[in-house]
């Protein structure tokens, strides 16, 4: 059963006959043709070659080709260019005037259930984030505009994001004035204050 | 053949057996770990809240087990039955034999039980910290010292392609783990690499990739010139193209390395030479491939009857599809797609699951029956093993490459806005979920094909004949005629030292190129950009991070890509990881780059998020880390682990490396007050929670930036 047994006769195949067996290259009973590099083959390895090699010139020795730095600038400037445009076609909105829009408060309430409760509370009461239903503000005077400020920007270096990338203008607009609307709401375990008091 | 008698010499192939069975078992560890791995990603309480169970540990210890353990005990086995018989001798030492073969298993252990426990280097397939990187030393010069003693009493004058590869493998493979495992002890189970930074980065990825080439490439393929042409029955198909091919790949794969760090902040000239070379590794590649399959020619038929012929046209069928797929990514647009996703994992699973995993199935239905005098128990059921362990790959291969493309086509989608689709991280991954459960199907059904054979060959072995005949090493080799001179590559065949010289000469060209100007950083550095050294309870956080093995979830490099730059920040710099010893850019996001996450969180919600990540992102899969809060940091050895990094040129002040310890107490103070206040319990300031968050809130805020 060990092939050893039964010595190879490569030979054998009709087709194959014709294909020299290179004298002398036996191992174990393993022969070797002597077959020439397919074609294809040798062209793809030549393709490969010569391409890298221009590639090479083009990016490295020359320097003609952008670094990667260089190309990364040019795409952020282009997507610069797409926010500055789509900003200044945005309405500007009274944020006052949503104040008593219920429809954005409600949804101003479903981003921060699902954003903001995690650090201020489900509530607002304040918890990794600061209270936000009473008097005491870090940041402006609690007016809604502070508070869009803010939640846009965030305060990065304290903990809060900004939230301007996160979210869509609208919704940031709807959260300050939800925000905004829960004022004296007192609710339970609520943090202590942080901040300075506002008095009205 | 022959009756073995006590005069004549047989071929040692007892070693052979014992290989083969140890490739068995550590496979199916190697396969289960990796089905717990992808299990604990589609469903996060798989990671039983145990520390030497969470993901960080079980995967190094998965990709370290399939590679070392289940590979190379499958590469021992066909080295060792292949070489005696090629060389016509048996093997230089039973000594060495042994010692190899027993060296190796005990590392395996000592490897299984250090990565559950969390020693680590934190660098990929090289986590085994320094006393272990001694012992592998110590016995790949065993293994080498018996491959080349056995080849200087050889009896054929030509060394057979098959050595070659051997050759190219125990050299390069030595060179790999010296230089990239260059440390300095701080104490029995830790050190700290010399390498930082880009440094040990491109060193990481030299020899990261340099793993794949020359640990589950070169010697597979001296496995496939020895077992395809034996198997079929039919002679190689083109010498030439052998000759080419291998001289090709020994030189051509070394420079390979940086395509895995394509748009970090490794210098631009480094990734364009990584992207080239694996280009031009194609042809090399596939020049293999075609020589195992062509060699087929005339023996077709009997493909579809034989088992092992089936498993051995398979593996060379997926070998040619990953080194089709490896060019294809390393091209840099194709990165920045891939780069951190899924598809990579697809990629290396193709390649070992198809590849390695295939051939070695091949090639131990082949040797079991000779190895143990008897016939295979059952052709059939190898024959199912071969088509579930199929389906098993397809099912892999295909649930990776889709969550892959999806993820990175998420993390890159940007509106007319130019704003971020998908800007909340999380979604990207709530997305792959599902495909994380096919995935460990398809892992399920290569295991069930795996658990045939080795039913299989249980049965096989209880019916083998209880004294085995061995096969005689014939005493002398019958005279080749020789008809024309010889040509000068025939010459070298018969020249073991040049040979070798010739190889190491070709692996040694790209890796000089390469690594040698980033030895001198500083050029690289521009002074401006002062990089602040961590304080040393950022360091010992950063131990906390390198031993629970947060970086195979999450970079610490944000591309020179707009939608990492979107997401996460401005692009890392080379001066940011400029101490970092080891770096810790990671290859993978399961979660969110880490880079610039200082201050982005305050410190509670660390506490909360490490606690049970669920508290804060619902969806999220990262694992829970509740032993951070009861374990405590060792402060002490603070100035033992801050003399080393002084000593490799981290500029810390003698006042620092003298008080570490107090100097990291004081800190831990004000973070666990400052916890407390938030609502955490009392006595976190000797915790490693504390560590932990200290060197998560440094992160990006060291300077290194314009
Ligand atoms: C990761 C935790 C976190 C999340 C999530 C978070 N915040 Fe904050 N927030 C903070 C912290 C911490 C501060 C305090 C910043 C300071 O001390 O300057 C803060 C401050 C604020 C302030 C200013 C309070 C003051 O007193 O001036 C407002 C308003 C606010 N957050 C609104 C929001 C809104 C709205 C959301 C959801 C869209 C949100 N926050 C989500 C942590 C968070
Ligand atoms: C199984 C993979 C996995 C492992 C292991 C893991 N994480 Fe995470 N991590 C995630 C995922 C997914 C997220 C995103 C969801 C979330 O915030 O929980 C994440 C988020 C984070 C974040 C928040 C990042 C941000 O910008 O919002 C931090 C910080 C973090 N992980 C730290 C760690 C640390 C430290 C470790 C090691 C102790 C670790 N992770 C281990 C998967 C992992």
């Amino acid at each position: 059963m060990n092939s050893n047994q039964n010595p190879p006769s490569p030979n054998q195949n009709k087709s194959l006959v014709d294909e020299a067996l290179i004298e002398g290259h036996e191992y174990d009973g393993i022969k070797e043709l002597d077959n020439p590099l397919p074609a294809w083959w040798l062209f793809t390895f030549l393709i490969t070659i010569i391409f890298s090699f221009l590639y090479w010139i083009h990016y490295d020795l020359t320097a003609t080709g952008p670094s990667t730095s260089a190309e990364l600038e040019m795409e952020l400037s282009q997507l610069q260019a797409l926010h500055s445009a789509a900003t200044s076609k945005e309405p500007s909105v009274d944020l006052q005037s949503l104040v008593k829009n219920s429809k954005a408060l409600e949804v101003g309430q479903g981003v921060f259930a699902a954003r903001c409760a995690v650090c201020h509370g489900a509530k607002a009461e304040g918890q990794i984030g600061p209270n936000l239903t009473d008097r005491f503000w870090i940041h402006g005077k609690g007016t809604p505009e502070d508070i869009l400020q803010v939640v846009s920007k965030g305060v990065l270096e304290k903990g809060m994001p900004s939230w301007e990338s996160m979210l869509s203008a609208t919704e940031i607009q709807s959260v300050s004035v939800y925000v905004f609307t829960l004022k004296n709401s007192n609710p339970p375990n609520a943090k202590a204050p942080d901040g300075t008091e506002i008095k009205e | 053949m022959t009756q073995s008698h006590s005069l004549a010499e047989v071929y040692d192939d007892k070693i052979v057996r014992s290989f083969v069975l140890a490739t068995l078992f550590w496979g199916l560890i190697a396969f289960i770990v990796g089905l717990l791995a992808a299990l604990q990603l589609a469903y996060w309480p798989f990671n039983f809240n145990l520390e030497w169970l969470t993901y960080g540990r079980i995967r190094p210890l998965h990709t370290n087990a399939a590679i070392f353990a289940f590979a190379g005990n499958a590469i021992f086995a066909g080295i060792y039955y292949s070489t005696q018989r090629l060389l016509k001798t048996r093997m230089f030492s039973d000594l060495l034999s042994s010692l190899h073969f027993w060296g190796w298993q005990i590392l395996i252990v000592s490897a299984a039980v250090t990565l559950l426990l969390g020693f680590s280097m934190g660098k990929e397939y090289a986590e085994l910290e320094w006393p272990l990187d001694i012992f592998i030393t110590l016995i790949w010069v065993i293994f080498a010292v018996n491959f080349f003693g056995t080849l200087s009493r050889r009896k054929e004058k030509h060394m057979y392609v098959a050595i070659w590869f051997y050759i190219a493998t125990i050299i390069t493979v030595a060179v790999l783990h010296i230089v990239n495992s260059i440390e300095i002890p701080v104490s029995t189970f830790k050190s700290y690499p010399v390498w930082s930074g880009i440094q040990d980065a491109l060193v990481q990825w030299w020899y990261g990739h340099n793993a794949v080439a020359f640990f589950l490439t070169t010697p597979f393929l001296g496995l496939m010139y020895y077992f395809i042409p034996k198997a079929a029955d039919r002679p190689v198909y083109s010498y030439r193209l052998s000759i080419i091919h291998f001289w090709a790949l020994v030189f051509l794969y070394i420079w390979a390395g940086p395509h895995h760090l394509l748009y970090t902040a490794l210098p631009d000239w480094a990734q364009t030479l990584g992207m080239i070379f694996s280009l031009m590794l194609w042809a090399p590649s596939w020049g293999g491939m075609i020589n195992g399959l062509l060699t087929l020619r005339g023996a077709w038929h009997k493909v579809r009857t034989e088992p092992i012929l089936k498993f051995l046209v398979t593996a060379v069928t997926f070998y040619g599809m990953s080194t089709f797929e490896g060019p294809l990514l390393s091209i840099k647009s194709v990165s920045a797609l891939a780069h951190y996703t899924d598809w990579i994992i697809a990629h290396v699973h193709g390649g070992t699951l198809g590849w390695n995993g295939f051939l070695t199935f091949g090639m131990i239905y082949y040797l079991v029956p000779r190895l143990w005098n008897t016939q295979l128990h059952s052709k059939k059921l190898a024959e199912w093993h071969f088509w579930i362990g199929l389906l098993g790959i397809i099912i892999y291969y295909i649930s990776m490459w889709a969550a892959g493309i999806t993820q990175g086509l998420m993390w890159r989608a940007v509106d007319d806005k130019g704003k971020l689709v998908y800007p909340d991280f999380i979604e990207t991954v709530t997305r792959i979920v599902p495909l994380y459960w096919v995935r460990a199907l398809g892992g399920a059904l290569f295991i069930a094909g795996f658990l045939l054979m080795i039913y299989n060959i249980w049965k096989t072995l209880r019916k083998a004949p209880q004294t085995r005949k061995e096969e005689i090493v014939p005493q002398q080799v019958p005279l080749k005629t020789q008809t024309h001179p010889e040509t000068s590559h025939r010459k070298l065949e018969g020249l073991v030292t040049v040979f070798t010289v010739l190889v190491v000469l070709a692996v040694l060209a790209g890796s000089i190129i390469e690594i040698y100007p980033t030895l001198s950083l500083h050029n690289y550095i521009d002074p401006l950009k002062r990089t602040q050294p961590y304080s040393p309870l950022e360091i010992a956080g950063r131990d906390v991070y390198i031993s629970e093995g947060c970086y195979v979830c999450h970079s610490q490099m944000i591309r020179k890509l707009p939608e990492d730059v979107l997401r996460f920040g401005p692009a890392s710099t080379i001066e940011e990881s400029f101490y970092d010893h080891p770096f810790q850019w990671g290859s993978k996001r399961t979660g969110p780059d880490l880079a610039r996450v200082g201050g982005k969180y305050p410190a509670l919600w660390h506490y909360r998020h490490m606690m049970n990540p669920r508290d804060l992102i619902p969806q999220s899969i990262m694992p829970n880390y509740p032993w951070l809060e009861q374990k405590k940091v060792d402060f002490y050895v603070l100035r033992k682990k801050f003399s080393v990094l002084k000593r490799l040129g981290v500029p810390y002040d003698e006042n620092t490396v003298a008080n570490a310890d107090k100097i990291a107490e004081e800190q831990a103070k004000t973070i666990a007050a400052e916890l407390k206040n938030g609502g955490a319990p009392a006595g976190l300031e000797d915790k490693e929670i504390v560590a932990l968050i200290a060197y998560l809130q440094a992160l990006g805020k060291k300077g290194g930036t314009p």
